[in-house]
């Protein structure tokens, strides 16, 4: 008996949660920095439901872990319509947060399906995926079907209205279909498209406030409205970390409140200003390695399914990762996209934990079979 | 053909490409970094150590309250208070000395209030003293070279005009406390800060949305001093950035006349109690006054210790609204209800007698009419105008309980009216199948007899009495009472309009029914027997009802102590209902006088005081032609009066 306990301890496969585990450590370590001045805002005590989190995600890792993923492969599609069904029912009755309707409640549980919508997507795809010609690289007939699997939960994010969501969606949906071999002729022209299709969406599609974004993206400095001052004030955060930072906790740029939502898509800022380059170096490095083992890992299973799946969740938490830091130190517009493990959030932290279980269940599966 | 390993091998090109992407943009945002904070980290280092623009709320004016006749009773006006920012402070004693001195407080106290809020960030301002005098203000901006860290902080602070008259239909607003912080949040799905006024009670509160308005930011830069200036564009860093305007709140016409509220108010003198007067066509409240009463501006400006631990300690809860927040037995206001019902069931009807010679005996038990010998041969009218327990008891044996429901839930009772304020309570009125459910008993007969008479489980608050009698007068029909008329916003134009909403009515299968019920409820003002004639004011020609509450049930040895011996919480409330004028109705109002005895003395002078002020006002050409027929009321009386001395003189001569 527990000779079987010792034997499965030495298969299971411990990276993908032990990552998490450390990159959460520096994410609620952050938390507490960014919010322990702000008692007055009835902010200084999330870090504590952030680690109640952790350990619930850690927990739905674990026991997702233990599916194998065949069966992951059998739901995949229930799975999809499921997220969808919530994303949909947030349509039709959820609560207005912030001017967008991104809640569920359920009594006590407030949920977000867009952030679950993005694994159910994945899985789908991964699912469709086996069922093509395998031999052949993806044309654009090929990509009817994913296009709308894709573009059904893209649209109905997109209106709630959660821009940002909504693109990563359709990010997500590029890295599959390069993984699966997309034409580099198709991936030119859908290049090409995307750029035509982003203007005529700046042009018509965006709520004023999304324009802004943009607006305050491409000249900080001269925004008209105000709302440069998010990304001013973000890369000051940054900027006086210089190279090691001003120290835990020290941050004046967050306890002086200049930079607001400092908890949630601003987490980066802190930890820069607090920690300095040295110190992003190392976060970035944490990210970077973890994003490195899945690819690894896909390239290395036996089964096309779990390796498009693991490249599918990659691609999740890679574009959150990239799009954050980017969109901090502006390199890219602020669209409100939390940094998986640093931002504050539940269903963030509960989709990172489902993702951290399928690559793990992956991972064992492929040193049970050797 | 491949096998899925196979498959997955020749995908090992894309995953390749893929780590190579992804390192690239982890690069891109290293190099982005590495320009960030160290090719320019000096430069922004300094402005993180010279950062003073700060993003400041500014508050929206709060929308204004007015009257149905369109005067002001709720303004905004500013106030100063003397602030303190730790960041600033250079040298903390001479500082504090100082400002002890100007706001004449102590040192010790300053202190005090700085280690209360220590745990705060440093550049948060701590509010020293609330409501500074100009004089204070003007000590404090002159020598402000003197106080680095001090300042004086403009706020709009909400100025009731009328202070406790109508304060709990106005409310107030109060700063969002740390423990209702979530769940406000939770509740609006607003980003609500700590500090952030809110409407609490009343009007402020139910239509917190409407008055709020949205509030604006501005930048605003912090010198060395703690002084805050105007931003002006001559940082590079910060060109361009503008403030966004608030968005006043939008202004409110409630129904309510201020002249009837201040009459209402005066009419209640120090008494514990309640008023208020509905417009039987539309249900619009025209006053509402409950006593004793708070001051809500005292709410806006931060409520003092003291201020807060009088209302909390006063035993006779000034934050309670006695006309929809407390219900009470109606006593015999209950009587017409009862006479209504018993008319409509076909069980009496105008020529009906019953002989009352003090009691009724029911079972074992003996009903004591008020009157202890007796009314004698008493009719429906005269049953009302005397309000003889006997008649109405005997009446109600020949029903059921459920009967005398129907009708006094026909009438509004037994259910919240829905008015728009927040806790109205729903009064109770008994069938057997609640008492089944409440007890797990089977109604009593005798419980009908005192249900009967208002007592026993018969709950009902004003507001439910005022909108029972305003069916009775306009022939039965149920208006929801509303206090708020139009919502305009800042530019004047108009939002919303209130219209009145017909709930129910009561469909009279007998014409005759209510038509001598008004009857009685006329001569109970005005016939020199009716209960209320003495108290009946004059040129506002009104019918109505009065009624005891008893606050304890008293021993039979005890029915008629003289309820002014009793000592003052066992006293009985008195209470009124009436509506006016008796022959073309427009206003129905209620009153309770707690533990006031008797309706006749404690509450008829209430609700006729503001039914005097509402006729003078609004109908003063029926309140003059009413003079009249009040005067010939009051000859016929006088003369009646006469020939009844000259046969007792007569008698006696012979």
């Amino acid at each position: 008996m527990n000779q079987t306990i010792m034997q499965f301890l030495k298969r299971y496969d411990f990276s993908f949660i032990g990552n998490m585990a450390v990159i959460f450590i520096f994410g609620v370590l952050n938390l507490y920095s960014a919010t322990h001045s702000q008692s007055n805002e009835g902010l200084d005590s999330l870090y504590k439901s952030q680690i109640m989190w952790f350990f619930l995600s850690v927990s739905v890792a674990f026991i997702i872990s233990f599916l194998s993923p065949k069966t992951i492969e059998r739901i995949a599609y229930l799975a999809y319509a499921f997220t969808l069904f919530l994303v949909l029912l947030v349509l039709l009755m959820g609560k207005v947060g912030m001017g967008a309707q991104r809640w569920l409640v359920l009594g006590p549980i407030r949920m977000q399906p867009s952030e679950f919508m993005k694994m159910g997507l994945v899985l789908a795809l991964a699912r469709y995926f086996t069922r093509v010609n395998p031999e052949v690289q993806l044309g654009f007939r090929d990509l009817i079907i994913p296009g709308l699997i894709t573009f059904i939960p893209a649209v109905m994010v997109i209106v709630q209205p959660d821009l940002g969501t909504g693109l990563l969606l359709l990010f997500i949906f590029s890295m599959m279909i390069f993984y699966k071999r997309l034409k580099w002729k198709t991936i030119g022209t859908l290049g090409a498209l995307a750029i035509v299709s982003g203007v005529l969406m700046y042009n018509y599609g965006l709520k004023e406030y999304q324009r802004k974004r943009i607006h305050t993206f491409i000249d900080p400095y001269q925004d008209a409205r105000g709302s440069g001052y998010n990304a001013i004030q973000s890369e000051i955060a940054i900027g006086s970390g210089q190279l090691f930072g001003k120290g835990f906790k020290n941050s004046s740029q967050a306890s002086l409140n200049y930079l607001p939502e400092n908890h949630t898509d601003f987490v980066f800022a802190i930890y820069n200003e607090e920690h300095g380059f040295f110190g992003s170096i190392v976060l970035i490095a944490l990210y970077l390695i973890f994003f490195m083992r899945l690819v690894w890992l896909a390239s290395s299973v036996q089964k096309f399914f779990d390796s498009v799946l693991v490249i599918g969740i990659m691609a999740i938490f890679f574009w959150h990762t990239f799009i954050n830091m980017a969109m901090v130190s502006g390199l890219l517009p602020i669209v409100g996209i939390p940094l998986p493990l640093m931002s504050y959030g539940g269903s963030s932290m509960l989709t990172f934990g489902v993702g951290v279980g399928i690559a793990t269940s992956v991972a064992n599966s492929k040193s049970f079979f050797n | 053909m491949f096998g899925e390993e196979e498959l997955v091998k020749i995908h090992k090109d894309r995953a390749t490409l893929i780590s190579y992407i992804i390192t690239a943009a982890f690069g891109l945002v290293l190099a982005r970094l590495w320009y960030l904070q160290v090719y320019k980290g000096d430069i922004l280092h300094n402005y993180s150590l010279q950062n003073r623009l700060r993003k400041e709320v500014v508050w929206a004016p709060r929308g204004f309250i007015y009257s149905r006749d369109d005067q002001l009773i709720v303004d905004n006006i500013p106030r100063f208070d003397a602030i303190l920012t730790p960041q600033f402070l250079i040298d903390h004693e001479v500082t504090i000395g100082k400002l002890a001195k100007i706001l004449g407080m102590e040192v010790k106290s300053i202190e005090a209030i700085l280690k209360k809020n220590s745990n705060q960030a440093k550049y948060r301002p701590i509010i020293i003293k609330k409501n500074i005098s100009f004089d204070e203000l003007a000590q404090i901006e002159s020598q402000n070279a003197d106080l680095p860290g001090i300042s004086v902080d403009t706020f709009i602070s909400r100025e009731y005009k009328d202070k406790e008259i109508g304060a709990h239909l106005l409310g107030y607003i109060s700063e969002i406390s740390q423990s209702q912080l979530p769940k406000l949040r939770e509740r609006d799905r607003m980003d609500y800060r700590l500090g952030d006024f809110i409407g609490q009670f009343g009007i402020e509160e139910q239509l917190d949305r409407f008055l709020r308005g949205e509030n604006g930011h501005e930048f605003v830069e912090v010198d060395a001093r703690g002084r805050r200036k105007r931003y002006i564009n001559s940082d590079n860093l910060f060109q361009g950035i503008e403030e966004e305007k608030p968005v006043s709140g939008m202004n409110v016409k409630l129904t309510i006349d201020r002249d009837m509220q201040i009459a209402a108010y005066n009419a209640l003198e120090e008494k514990v109690g309640g008023v208020i007067a509905i417009d039987i066509d539309s249900g619009e409240v025209l006053a509402m006054v409950s006593r004793p009463s708070f001051d809500p501006s005292q709410f806006s400006r931060g409520l003092t210790p003291e201020y807060w631990r009088s209302l909390v300690l006063n035993k006779e809860n000034p934050l309670r609204d006695r006309n929809i927040q407390e219900h009470f037995s109606p006593g015999s206001t209950f009587k017409a209800i009862t006479g209504i019902a018993a008319f409509e069931e076909g069980q009496i009807n105008e020529r009906t007698e019953v002989f009352c010679d003090g009691s009724f005996k029911f079972g074992s038990k003996t009903f004591h009419c008020w009157k202890k010998e007796g009314h004698g041969a008493t009719n429906l009218v005269k049953a009302v105008r005397e309000s003889c327990n006997v008649y109405f008891q005997k009446a109600a044996n020949r029903m059921d309980i459920d009967d005398i429901a129907k009708y006094a839930k026909g009438f509004g009772m037994g259910a919240r009216t829905g008015i728009s304020l927040p806790r109205e309570v729903a009064g109770l009125i008994p069938t057997k199948e609640w008492k089944k459910k409440r007890y797990g008993q089977d109604w009593q007969g005798g419980e009908t007899l005192s249900c009967a008479i208002g007592q026993s489980y018969v709950l009902a608050s004003t507001i439910q009495l005022a909108t029972a009698y305003g069916a009775i007068a306009n022939g039965g029909k149920i208006f929801r009472p509303y206090v708020v008329k139009d919502i305009y916003d800042h530019h004047g134009e108009l939002v919303k309009t209130f219209t009145p909403e017909l709930l129910s009515e009561v469909k009279m299968k007998n014409p005759k029914t209510l038509k001598f019920i008004r009857e009685g409820l006329f001569q109970v003002v005005n016939n020199p027997k009716g209960t209320a004639f003495f108290r009946r004011g004059q040129g506002i020609l009104m019918a109505g009802k009065t009624g005891t509450s008893q606050v304890k049930s008293a021993s039979a040895d005890k029915v008629y102590q003289k309820c002014e011996n009793m000592d003052y919480n066992s006293r009985h409330h008195g209470l009124f209902v009436g509506f006016a004028p008796y022959d073309n109705p427009k206003i129905a109002a209620a009153a309770i006088v707690e533990h006031g005895c008797h309706g006749s003395s404690a509450a008829t002078p209430v609700v006729e005081a503001v039914i005097t002020k509402y006729m003078q006002k609004y109908h003063p050409e029926l309140y003059l032609k009413n003079l009249d027929r009040d005067k010939e009321i009051k000859d016929e009386w006088v003369k009646s009066l006469r020939q009844q001395a000259k046969t007792t003189t007569s008698e006696s001569n012979e």
